[in-house]
């Protein structure tokens, strides 16, 4: 029994003429230990799918089982229950509420689930110690870099001792280093033996990953198992065609890319600065249509 | 559960600290409607108690009668004086019926009072030597005048004592009224004054014998208001009764003029009191349903603010009920804090106005506990909009915002 199975589920937005097809009678079974990239260009159908398998969102049309479990169609409440106890998120960014402290923030899905303060406070003090910010308990997120915040983010997906870790482009607004560091703590979750579906945009992230899903219009266009270490054969590819970085390539964090393997390519020599994140997913757009 | 609920305050307290600004001026509302409704009633039954104090300056066994008339001297309280239409001949009728003991008249009389200083038109009052039979007030120096002193003695209250002389206790001393010499025999002790009483305020008048005032007159001075002293054992009311009809046969059926029976106040105050409660009310309406608008205000604003969080906290396995409880807990705790803040500022507030001004307001307990919770209904109530908004946001949606 796949601990994840999806079964042509569709999701649509609007009526009518205005309808846009998110997903398009997609078919995927995740199985339990697995590390699963979703790549695909911007617009694709990535976050959404991803909702959908967190129980954040419900399908238009298809079914969904999770660990055998029909979930396709519960209520807000119950699938709220559900996230709580079996799923861990980890987004892109404003991952953490900035009046709370990361040991706060950790504690917070124990809140939920109805944990005595002190309960609550030594598991979430545990699992800052796994993702090495046990110094960091009592700094609000304004205080913490970027890398540190995924990383208290990624404390918090796990207090609840999850079936299945899902990270929307986690390391989107990282530099190398800090993606790394995130990659390294979601692979080490992995290992440990969990299921983890990551989005990414970087292919060189996918040497993570035993399994690479690339997505196109709402709809699977390729899946691959990889060995751990390996960059996809689908990844490489589209790795290589990437065109030549300009100058606002650069910025957007093809650089980041180039830097990782710099045998490969000539890299120009500009430091990847943080750049926003909508600036990142408007390049991504263009070089989409490109 | 407990702690749950511990988790919430502790959100609760968190999300109101981080907007200080907007949460004080949320609870200002709730603040502002607390102390208006406890102050104006305290100002209020302060009042109330003060003419229930008046109904005792005299005994229990006195009926007041007075001239149904409109104008009166200067403000003084006292029923005009040439629209009086009590007589001596009224007062020596009364004496004559059974069950009265006594009947004290007081006449108000014009002209100037001159000792060391000179005052312009004080009250003057011409009495009986049995004046202080039937009122409850003490004398602070010397003695009432009886007739063993003379004619020409006067008492004086402590507030004109003052005026005159620069003296509290001017015993002896002599004063001029309209020719005549007047030796201060006594000094009452401070009336209580209140703001809103039909009576004079003895505390600038100045007793003189009735004979005294029949001789600079040269006839018997037109009455303004007697005090009727029932015999031991006799029925007040009824007494009452009596004397009402007693004064109009003898003013030849005309009803002009009113008996009231010990402890009544007088009409107008009690229309006066009334207003004020029904002032009250509505103030208290207005002020609460303000600072509930404003509990909502600010937490819809709250909620706008917040639609990330909310999302993130969804995502993270927040139930709708969950993040109801968070927002109506926050709701909760802002009209607590203004509720108790408001209280403790009244009582303040009612101290202040003892001290430093006239009115004596009396705290009343059961709307100091009423107000306040009153306060949290109303605040609770209103956040509950906000709070089902916040509860029923879409998780994507939610998380979509920046
Ligand atoms: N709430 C929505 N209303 C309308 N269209 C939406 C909504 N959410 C997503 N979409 C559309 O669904 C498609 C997939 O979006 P998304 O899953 O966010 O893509 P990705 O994460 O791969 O960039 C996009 O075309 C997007 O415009
Ligand atoms: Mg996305």
């Amino acid at each position: 029994m796949s601990l994840i199975e999806l079964k042509d589920v569709s999701k649509l937005y609007g009526f009518g003429d205005a309808t846009s097809v998110a997903l398009d009678e997609v078919s995927l079974s995740i199985e339990k230990g697995e590390c699963v990239a979703v790549m695909g260009p911007s617009g694709s159908g990535k976050s959404t799918l991803m909702n959908m398998i967190g129980l954040l969102d419900h399908p238009t049309h298809g079914d969904y089982l999770l660990a055998g479990k029909r979930v396709s169609r519960l209520s807000a409440n119950r699938r709220a229950r559900i996230r709580r106890d079996k799923i861990g998120f980890i987004f892109q960014s404003f991952n953490l509420l900035g009046r709370l402290t990361a040991l706060e923030n950790v504690a917070l899905p124990l809140l939920y689930k109805g944990l005595p303060t002190s309960k609550r406070n030594s598991a979430a003090r545990a699992m800052l110690e796994r993702v090495g910010m046990h110094d960091r308990c009592y700094y609000y997120p304004r205080q913490l870099s970027g890398g540190q915040t995924q990383s208290v983010a990624i404390a918090r997906a796990l207090v609840n001792d999850p079936e299945l870790i899902i990270a929307d482009e986690p390391t989107g607004n990282l530099d190398t280093e800090s993606s790394r560091l995130v990659m390294e703590l979601l692979s080490e979750i992995h290992k440990a033996g969990n299921t983890v579906i990551f989005v990414t945009h970087n292919p060189e992230l996918t040497r993570y990953a035993t399994r690479v899903v690339y997505m196109q219009d709402g709809a699977v266009k390729y899946d691959e198992q990889t060995k751990l270490g390996e960059v996809g054969s689908y990844a490489r590819n589209a790795m290589y065609k990437i065109p030549e970085t300009t100058e606002e390539d650069d910025l957007a964090g093809v650089s980041v890319l180039m830097k990782v393997r710099p045998s490969e390519t000539e890299s120009p020599k500009k430091a990847p600065a943080k750049k926003p994140a909508k600036r990142t997913t408007r390049k991504k757009k263009r070089k989409a249509a490109a | 559960m407990t702690s749950i609920r511990r988790g919430y305050l502790r959100l609760a307290m968190q999300s109101l600290r981080a907007s200080r600004t907007r949460s004080f001026m949320t609870m200002l509302g709730i603040v502002i409607g607390v102390m208006s409704v406890i102050i104006v009633v305290a100002i209020g039954e302060g009042v109330k108690q003060q003419i229930g104090n008046q109904a005792a300056r005299y005994g229990k066994d006195v009926l007041v009668v007075r001239p149904d008339t409109s104008g009166d001297i200067g403000g003084s309280g006292l029923p005009g004086g040439t629209a009086s239409l009590l007589t001596n001949t009224d007062a020596e009728a009364l004496r004559q019926t059974p069950g009265i003991e006594r009947v004290v008249p007081l006449s108000a009389l014009k002209g100037s009072v001159t000792a060391d200083n000179r005052v312009d038109n004080p009250l003057v009052i011409a009495t009986t030597y049995d004046l202080d039979t039937v009122l409850n007030q003490k004398i602070a120096y010397g003695g009432f005048f009886t007739p063993a002193d003379g004619e020409q003695v006067a008492v004086l209250g402590p507030d004109l004592a003052h005026q005159l002389f620069e003296d509290t206790a001017p015993l002896g001393e002599k004063l001029t009224f309209r020719g005549k010499q007047f030796v201060v025999a006594g000094v009452f002790k401070p009336f209580l004054a209140s703001p809103l009483s039909l009576e004079a305020n003895y505390n600038q008048a100045v007793f003189i014998p009735y004979i005294a005032a029949q001789n600079i007159l040269g006839t018997t001075p037109q009455i303004n208001q007697m005090f009727v002293k029932a015999k031991p054992g006799t029925d007040v009311q009824a007494l009452s009764k009596t004397v009402s009809q007693k004064l109009t046969d003898a003013h030849g059926g005309a009803q002009d003029t009113s008996v009231l029976p010990p402890g009544a106040k007088g009409s107008v105050s009690d229309r006066v009191l009334q207003l004020l409660t029904l002032m009250t009310i509505c103030m208290a309406a207005v002020a609460l349903g303000v600072g509930g608008v404003g509990i909502m205000n600010m937490m819809l604003v709250s909620v706008t603010e917040r639609i990330h969080e909310i999302g993130l906290r969804k995502a993270i396995g927040a139930t709708n009920q969950q993040i109801l409880r968070q927002f109506m807990t926050e709701a909760f705790v802002l009209c607590l804090i203004g509720a108790v803040v408001g209280v403790v500022l009244s009582l303040s507030t009612v101290g202040m106005l003892k001290l430093y001004t006239s009115l004596q307001p009396v705290i009343v307990w059961q709307v100091a506990v009423i107000a306040p919770l009153i306060a949290m209904i109303t605040g609770v109530i209103f956040g509950t909009i906000p709070a089902l908004k916040a509860a029923r946001m879409d998780p994507i949606e939610a998380l979509r915002h920046e």
